[in-house]
């Protein structure tokens, strides 16, 4: 709370400092302040305008904020479902997920010890685990559900179960299953239904549904198994039974006073009271405590903080856009202005003060725009809130609760207020800077400006210098290391635009800055220059796709400007021919061709936008099409990937012996499995939790995983192929391979260096191998890095595993055979060996799901993304309707020679085509080339993204949406243009 | 006697309505024959520059008609107007009213395309009346790089090059210096002799009006001389 009070004050703070500079100089420059407030009174189309243009930016803001804040609100809401009463956890939860038991006793001394503690709630002893039910009533058995074992007594001073019906209830009865939403989804059981449970004995034990609950307050205990099927509620001793824990329990989950922010606050004192009791218990050596509700409302912020940062950096793009929106409005406010600027001018007003009237106008237009902008960003928000929860509701996320998420703090308005004010007062007061520099003279007889002379040229070459010099630094300092590749990247860029300022002072302009935007376009758009001049150590992330893109479109632009009437002159001489069109397409390729400063704002504005569209969309077909095409590299050429609860010994011989379950699999291939610490030389997270695998030595060639399995390796030491490690593998004694989660990111586009999150490391590097349970070691040489990630872990030889105690078949590989259905084989052989708790996933479901999640996401953020087309949209508006203003004269002409109102409608639609449509070349090509890069890097081999994918039916709508919103825009000045009387137009005053 | 190319007959325009009606022109008549160079005098808001609109098509009349070459401008559509325009008018402004993102040749050749003129001819035409206008070494300089007196006389030059059955041209001089004054006046004069070019020209100016064969005094909408 502190650190958000903190936030409001300092806004305010900004708002007050911005109020209190307003006021003195309103003050001191009474005349200014009249002028500039005057021109906001004097036509309030034109302002109602301008400050639909000006809000854009801010609302592009407020509605990144308002997502995030929802995401944040939604994260929070179902973590602390999630945790339910259970802030803290007193156990010993092992590195493969299974909580270790512990006696009864402990429950009782600890209880014992903290009666009285005015920070303790309540204390529950638990058996948390998994079960598989079977429900004779319905025929369907489910494996993995979280088992959660807990008297009803207990249970009720940790809160209440509730119903589906809204009733309350107070905790399972001795010898019933409660079954929450998800878990009674799964075995389609209804209250009353007779089941068999089997849990670590695998024998079934008879129960019944007591009742369903909602998916809420108990749901989801950590129990270290493969997806989340839902949770089985049982009494203690009925737990006890099932996974033959006789006066013993695994969890004890305590609950702190008060409500969720109490709850939070009261953590560190309860957790450091629980650990000083049961430091004082011997029976409790090796339990610690865990602080659940903390633990999971930092993963839970970290989670919507990436998601708001993925957000905010995207939007940055649009913001950007905005920022141009704004800057293009009070150029063309300042061109239309210029006469009777030059006429204050020329009365005495010092160029000073008319600085200070457009800063106060423009503070008029940024209070008002930022206020209507951060308003309408809530509506974004909330638009978008809605678009996710109809497009993307979960089992256990219903759409009402996503909408109920909904959130908007004081803190956001504030600060999307302030942001998106200064912003445009900023933008505002820069443009007005620039505008007042002008000559009365020229401005009174409205003469167009010169040339630049050689003295400007010379200044830009000192401002080159500068900016090659602090180019060259940043390079210098920063290509190397850990650092984010931005700054290098950003040190090129002004290394390039240095060298063509001060080559401008010596060379024609044209040539010098269309070799700087090719240079841009090289330096941020090949990706592999990067990898050769950067190294691979540097991280930054998704703000470096913002920061090659802005260069990258940067580059082009300049190329643009530089060259638009050679390029507009060669689609002349492809209209020439045909005489119809000829002085159309002359007139309309020559505005924009030739006042190519304007021209370049709409441009950059469109480039900007479409880049990131289509960039995202390109990221989603490249990610799907990749899973699509790596499921051979993925799956091994196997069917399922099958986890069991219990040990399955020779399931192989059992399902040959199994005449019900044999037709369905041509091969099964058992792995031994169990956990593993992992110490990699260097990474300073040591020792890390992971899987270990064997094949079983006695295994028939059918069965054996090294001979039988297909998967690809992206890097093997001394270049041997797949065929060779896995021989290697199968034989050696001190070798590894392991999932493609190990591999280096050697690509600046990656996620970042290796340190803190997971070992990395290269094919002929050792690592140490510790078996947590108990204690044996073994130092191998990973001799391959494999290409999938979809069983992560270590895989080692049989004598390896035998060395480190790892012999528990718990891990299988299956292979459908031919002509018959991978879902009913699944559900076969999930029943035949439902007492082991067999899990059968069908890998290509798991690609399956996880290509609709992207597509899921992909999709939200074109939305979100999509918001900044109406900035280009009105950027193509805005500069119509001063098109039609400015050129009254030019049309009266024209139409005096003889352009007929269609054509003169023709003119202006063919000319805002052949802008919006470069735009969209521009955006288009770019956004392609940084994904297509992205696709080259081996971050992305990492992550299996490597098939460039072009989402050609995407992009169509994109383009589409985006050429005829922009035609939408122009329509109306366009018929205006096209309606004006001649003779009125021709007339040198309206 | 040269046949006419204008006739008006009974012309009225008016502008606004009830109180604020303001009656611009009030019962033209007039003939204008082929070959003619006629000054349109009078003092401002006398109705020149209106006459010069009605009369060529760039603006309806109340009352009266207008025959342009034998062709009743009333009876014509927008379209057949523009296209009337296109092929047999030509106009000169005082603004010059030059496109400032085209060059001298491309503001020239501009009619001449929207005549349907085939491109390359089209330049050939703009660079040659350019030349004998004496701007062949500014073919290819935008107007902002031409002085007043250049720029109107690209402007003669795009009125003149598709020789045009009328030119109107609404106080030519009026943005110049006395010297570019004179050289554009004598250049009218020499073109209208040169080619017949029926040239009318509403102007302020007594030297213009001095040049051509018959000037024409205005008051309150009507001709007084």
């Amino acid at each position: 709370m502190a650190t958000a009070d903190t936030v409001v004050v300092g806004l305010l703070l900004v708002l007050l400092v911005v109020a209190v500079v307003a006021l003195i100089l309103g003050l001191r420059h009474r005349l200014a302040f009249r002028i500039g407030i005057r021109n906001v009174y004097r036509a309030r189309g034109r302002t109602i305008l301008l400050v639909l243009g000006l809000l854009v930016a801010t609302t592009i803001v407020s509605g990144s904020l308002v997502v995030g804040n929802t995401i944040d609100q939604l994260e929070v809401h179902y973590t602390v479902l999630g945790v339910g009463y259970n802030d803290e956890a007193v156990g010993n939860q092992s590195p493969s997920g299974a909580w270790t038991p512990f006696p009864y006793a402990v429950y009782t001394d600890v209880a014992t010890a903290t009666v009285g503690d005015s920070s303790i709630a309540g204390m529950a002893p638990e058996i948390v685990s998994s079960v598989s039910v079977f429900d004779r009533t319905t025929g369907i058995p489910q494996t993995n559900l979280n088992l959660i074992g807990v008297n009803g007594n207990q249970s009720s001073q940790l809160g209440e179960f509730v119903t589906d019906g809204g009733a309350p209830l107070a905790g399972p009865a001795p010898g019933e299953v409660i079954l929450d939403d998800l878990a009674a989804s799964e075995l389609n059981a209804s209250a009353g239904d007779p089941v068999f449970l089997y849990g670590a004995g695998a024998i079934a034990i008879p129960s019944a549904v007591q009742a369903v609950v909602q998916d809420n307050i108990r749901g989801a205990f950590p129990t270290g198994g493969v997806g989340n099927f839902g949770s089985v509620f049982v009494d203690l001793s009925l737990a006890q039974h099932l996974e033959n824990m006789s006066g013993a329990i695994n969890f004890l989950s305590v609950t702190n006073v008060g409500d969720q922010a109490n709850r939070l606050a009261l953590a560190p004192q309860v957790s450091a009271t629980l650990n000083a009791t049961i430091a004082l218990i011997s029976a409790a050596r090796g339990l610690s405590v865990d602080q659940v509700l903390v633990g999971a409302l930092a993963t839970a912020n970290s989670a919507a903080n990436s998601i708001e940062t993925l957000f905010l950096v995207l939007g940055l793009f649009s913001i950007v856009a905005g920022a141009m929106l704004i800057v293009g409005i009070f150029v063309l406010l300042a061109e239309e202005r210029k006469g009777e600027m030059g006429v204050l001018r020329a009365i005495g007003l010092k160029a000073r003060e008319l600085v200070y009237s457009y800063f106060f106008e423009g503070l008029a237009y940024s209070a008002g725009s930022a206020l209507a902008g951060t308003v309408l960003g809530v509506g974004v928000g909330y638009a978008l809130t809605y678009a996710f929860s109809i497009l993307f509701p979960q089992p256990g996320l219903p759409s009402s609760a996503i909408l109920n998420s909904f959130t908007v703090t004081f803190e956001t308005l504030l600060a999307a207020y302030v942001i998106g004010f200064l912003l445009t007062l900023v933008t505002v007061v820069a443009a007005s800077w620039r505008a007042s520099r002008l000559n009365i003279v020229r401005a009174i007889r409205d003469i167009p400006e010169p040339p630049p002379t050689v003295r400007t040229y010379t200044f830009l070459a000192y401002l080159g210098a500068a900016s090659l010099v602090l180019g060259a630094v940043l390079y210098a300092t920063t290509f190397s290391g850990t650092s984010d590749a931005s700054y290098p990247i950003l040190g090129g860029t002004f290394a390039i635009v240095g060298l063509a300022l001060i080559a401008s002072r010596f060379v024609r302009n044209r040539i010098v800055f269309s070799a700087a935007g090719a240079a841009l376009l090289v330096w941020a758009g090949y990706g592999h220059l990067h990898s050769v001049l950067l190294g691979s150590a540097h991280g930054g992330g998704i703000f470096i796709i913002f920061t090659e893109g802005i260069v990258m479109v940067a580059g082009a632009l300049l190329l643009f400007a530089f060259n638009a009437s050679s390029f507009a002159d060669a689609l002349l001489r492809l209209a020439g021919g045909r005489s119809q069109n000829a002085p159309v397409a002359r007139i309309a390729l020559s505005y924009p061709s030739r006042r190519s400063s304007r021209t370049t704002i709409s441009l950059a504005i469109f480039a900007l936008v479409i880049f990131v569209l289509v960039a995202i969309a390109a990221t989603g077909a490249t990610v799907n099409g990749s899973l699509s095409s790596t499921l051979q590299e993925q799956s091994g050429g196997y069917t399922f990937v099958s986890y069991s609860a219990t040990p399955i010994p020779n399931l192989p011989g059992l399902v040959a012996n199994n005449s019900t379950v044999a037709p369905y699999f041509s091969s099964v291939v058992p792995l031994d499995y169990g956990g593993i610490y992992v110490n990699v030389s260097g990474f300073s997270g040591n020792p890390y939790s992971d899987s270990i695998y064997s094949g079983p030595a006695t295994e028939p060639l059918s069965s054996n995983f090294y001979a039988t399995n297909q998967f690809t390796y992206t890097g093997t030491a001394d270049g041997m192929d797949a065929a060779q490690a896995n021989a290697k593998l199968a034989t050696g004694s001190d070798v590894a391979v392991v999932d493609q989660s190990y591999a280096p990111v050697t690509n600046n586009l990656g996620t970042g260096s290796s340190s803190g999150v997971h070992p990395k490391l290269n094919p002929g590097d050792t690592m140490l191998l510790t078996n947590p349970v108990n204690g044996h070691r073994a130092t191998v040489t990973v001799i391959g890095i494999m290409t999938q990630s979809l069983v992560s872990g270590v895989f080692v030889s049989p004598s390896t595993a035998a060395a480190l105690g790892i012999s528990e078949e718990k891990v299988f590989f299956l292979t459908l055979a031919p002509g018959v259905s991978a879902t009913a084989a699944a559900r076969v052989a999930k029943a035949a060996f439902f007492p082991y708790g067999l899990v059968v996933l069908n890998i290509a479901d798991l690609l399956a799901t996880a290509v609709a999640s992207t597509e899921g996401v992909i999709g939200l953020l074109q939305i979100f993304v999509g918001l900044g087309l109406a900035v280009g949209i009105a950027a193509m508006g805005i500069v119509a309707i001063r098109a039609v203003v400015e050129r009254r004269r030019e049309i009266g002409m024209i139409r005096a020679n003889g352009f007929t109102r269609r054509m003169v409608l023709q003119a202006f639609f063919l000319e805002y085509s052949f802008v919006t449509l470069v735009g969209i070349a521009i955006g288009t090509a770019l956004g392609l080339l940084i994904v297509w890069n992205v696709t080259q890097g081996s971050a992305a081999a990492s992550a299996g993204v490597t098939v460039f994918t072009v989402p050609w039916l995407n992009l169509a709508v994109i383009l589409a949406a985006s050429y005829g919103l922009s035609m939408l825009a122009i329509a109306e000045p366009s018929l205006r243009a096209a309606a004006l009387p001649p003779a009125q137009a021709v007339r040198p005053t309206e | 006697m040269p046949e006419p190319v204008v006739i008006g007959r009974d012309v009225w325009k008016l502008y606004g309505t009830g109180d604020t009606e303001i009656t611009a022109l009030r019962a033209i008549n007039i003939e204008i024959s082929r070959g003619e160079m006629l000054a349109i005098m009078g003092p401002s808001g006398c109705g020149k520059t209106t006459l010069l609109n009605c009369f060529s098509g760039l603006d309806e009349i109340n009352r009266g008609q207008i025959w342009l070459e034998g062709v009743d401008l009333h009876s014509m559509t927008d379209r057949a107007k523009s296209e009337y325009r296109a092929r047999r008018v030509g106009f000169v402004f005082q603004a010059y009213n030059l496109l400032p993102v085209l060059s001298a040749t491309e503001n020239v050749e501009m009619p001449l395309l929207i005549g349907g003129l085939p491109g390359r001819e089209a330049r050939e035409r703009a660079r040659a009346m350019l030349t004998e206008l004496g701007l062949g070494d500014r073919l290819d300089r935008r107007p902002s790089e031409l002085s007043g007196g250049q720029q109107q006389r690209v402007s003669l030059a795009r009125a003149l090059v598709g020789h045009p059955a009328i030119v109107w041209a609404d106080e030519p001089t009026g943005n110049l210096d006395e010297g570019d004054s004179r050289q554009v006046t004598a250049l009218l004069r020499h073109l209208n002799k040169t080619y017949e070019q029926t040239i009318v020209v509403v102007t302020h100016d007594a030297t213009v009006a001095s040049e051509c064969d018959r000037t024409l005094h205005m008051r309150d909408g009507q001709f007084v001389s």
